[in-house]
């Protein structure tokens, strides 16, 4: 009788160790006042477009110095203002300069060029990671997953696509002076300077 | 009287057919005979040796469980949602928390009550097993369905991750688990009076019953066995996955069924063992590997696992009649 109480005794303290080892309770108000905000990419890639971008202007390169010294020395020119958040052979430039429309078409507004180089501002097809690495400004280490990163390019994309580019490209003629600061995608391997796309994060028209 | 040549052959019938799959796998392919391929295909098969290993109990009492994947993925996504997010009951402003143990062992508790309830139904209103267990295997994919919203569950912490890609003393932790499960099972079944009721009972059930055995009792606790076991198999599949999929174990029981039959499990129950399972599931394992190491197409591969089943089927007829 008393072995068989014994017993009980032991399964009832093991049991009860286990199941104080299995689970913990919490009040759900607190937990959820402690929670971490969620990250949200629109507010972080419209703060990178109007403040951290602008406050960066010194960084971009002009864009014809860039071009003569992709000519001259491209190996230094890329270490010097390339950047890129993956180990691919894409790399990106923040540049800025101005240029008189040539032409505009749906998809591009053309610049005349005092170099051989064709050089345009897109203004239909905003796509990639080009505006999100090329000023530098952008680390891995501020992000929690691949998917943010990933979103922040499409919110930044989207940004230029519908509040940057439409009031620009709306009153931009032919023969107008503009201005602009922008972003382009080189490769590494196989430079090539005859027709430099810009993805534009600044457009004013100066006449 | 000494048994005929061929019915002693027939015992290690199993360990032939895995020593000639080897041989001929070691020629065919430089890659087959390395260590890593070789921990590589036991990690693979540790999963289905614990399903098979339950299955095997049942079978044994001229039984059948087609629930088995269906139980795997229900238990192996309780585990990762109670591991993730715990329960949170808002009326009472409380959270419930689960450790990692706590965690499991509701995902076992969970594959056991399922397991039970199909020996339960199966006993209490003699329905069928087959039909039974199919009913399950809806209801568990039902519910792993509700409990998971269809997505999978992933990133349940390195802790847990390390059930199914992590290694002690050498040897990967699946294994380990995978071989603590089939010791206590051989022990059960031939050291146990249960283990003997389960031969017994698939042997002669109305023999068994006048000879004073509670077969419903018998019964329930293999069928509460194998949905443990099934529950081990979901634990060790999301810990490898690192995520429990909500259609973790589609037709895992095909498997665990073709392991039991290969390594000499008579269908019609009372005839067999555990550990000819183990190589029923080793045999199914190495020739999954080594046709996916000899770049054959998958669809071909479904072609002659069904093969091999059914030449282990006549071959264990052909035993039955000559025994």
């Amino acid at each position: 009788m008393l072995l068989k109480v014994g017993k009980y005794v032991v399964l009832i303290i093991a049991a009860g160790l286990i199941a104080y080892n299995s689970v913990y309770i919490k009040k759900l108000s607190e937990l959820r006042s402690a929670e971490v905000k969620p990250f949200n990419a629109k507010e972080y890639a419209r703060d990178y477009l109007y403040k951290k971008l602008p406050s960066s202007a010194g960084k971009a390169i002009e864009i014809n110095e860039l071009l003569a010294q992709l000519e001259t020395n491209p190996l230094s020119a890329f270490s010097k203002y390339s950047h890129s958040l993956s180990e691919g052979d894409s790399k990106y430039f923040l540049v800025s300069g101005t240029g008189t429309i040539a032409e505009i078409s749906d998809e591009y507004i053309f610049l005349k060029s005092k170099t051989a180089a064709n050089v345009k501002i897109a203004t239909e097809y905003i796509v990639g990671n080009t505006a999100r690495d090329a000023s530098g400004l952008i680390s891995m280490d501020e992000f929690g997953n691949s998917m943010d990163i990933n979103t922040v390019s499409e919110e930044i994309n989207k940004l230029i696509k519908t509040e940057i580019i439409p009031p620009v490209k709306a009153k931009a003629k032919k023969g107008d002076l503009i201005a602009f600061k922008g972003c382009i995608e080189l490769s590494k391997s196989d430079v090539k300077l005859d027709n430099i796309e810009i993805i534009p994060v600044f457009l004013t028209i100066k006449n | 009287m000494s048994r005929p040549y061929s019915l002693q052959l027939a015992k290690f019938q199993s360990l032939i057919a895995l020593f000639i799959l080897c041989l001929a796998l070691s020629i065919l392919s430089d890659k087959f005979l390395t260590v890593d391929n070789g921990w590589n295909v036991l990690r693979q098969i540790s999963v289905n040796i614990c399903i098979s290993v339950g299955m095997t109990l049942i079978v044994l009492t001229s039984g059948i469980d087609l629930s088995v994947g269906s139980v795997l993925a229900l238990s192996g996504a309780i585990t990762a949602g109670l591991l993730k997010s715990g329960i949170e009951l808002p009326g009472n402003d409380l959270f419930i928390g689960f450790t990692m143990l706590g965690a499991i062992l509701a995902g076992l508790l969970t594959g056991s009550v399922l397991g039970c309830f199909n020996g339960w139904i199966i006993t209490r209103f003699k329905v069928p097993p087959f039909v039974a267990t199919l009913g399950m295997l809806t209801i568990a994919r039902g519910l792993t369905m509700l409990w998971t919203k269809g997505y999978p569950i992933s990133g349940l912490g390195n802790n847990f991750a390390f059930i199914g890609s992590g290694w002690f003393l050498g040897i990967p932790v699946l294994v380990w688990i995978a071989s603590v499960v089939v010791v206590l099972s051989v022990f059960m079944s031939n050291k146990t009076a249960f283990g003997r009721y389960i031969f017994a009972i698939g042997g002669n059930e109305n023999a068994s019953r006048l000879s004073g055995i509670n077969i419903n009792k018998v019964k329930v606790l293999v069928y509460t066995i194998a949905g443990l076991l099934a529950a081990v198999g979901g634990i060790m599949v999301t810990s490898r996955l690192d995520s429990a999929q909500p259609n973790a174990g589609m037709s895992y029981e095909l498997d665990s069924i073709a392991a039991v039959v290969i390594g000499g499990t008579s269908l019609s129950g009372g005839r067999g063992s555990i550990m000819g399972t183990v190589l029923g599931a080793i045999i199914i394992g190495v020739l999954n590997n080594g046709l996916v190491l000899l770049d054959v197409s998958p669809f071909w591969q479904q072609v002659v696992k069904g093969f091999v089943i059914l030449f282990a089927v006549i071959i264990d007829k052909a035993n039955s009649k000559a025994e």
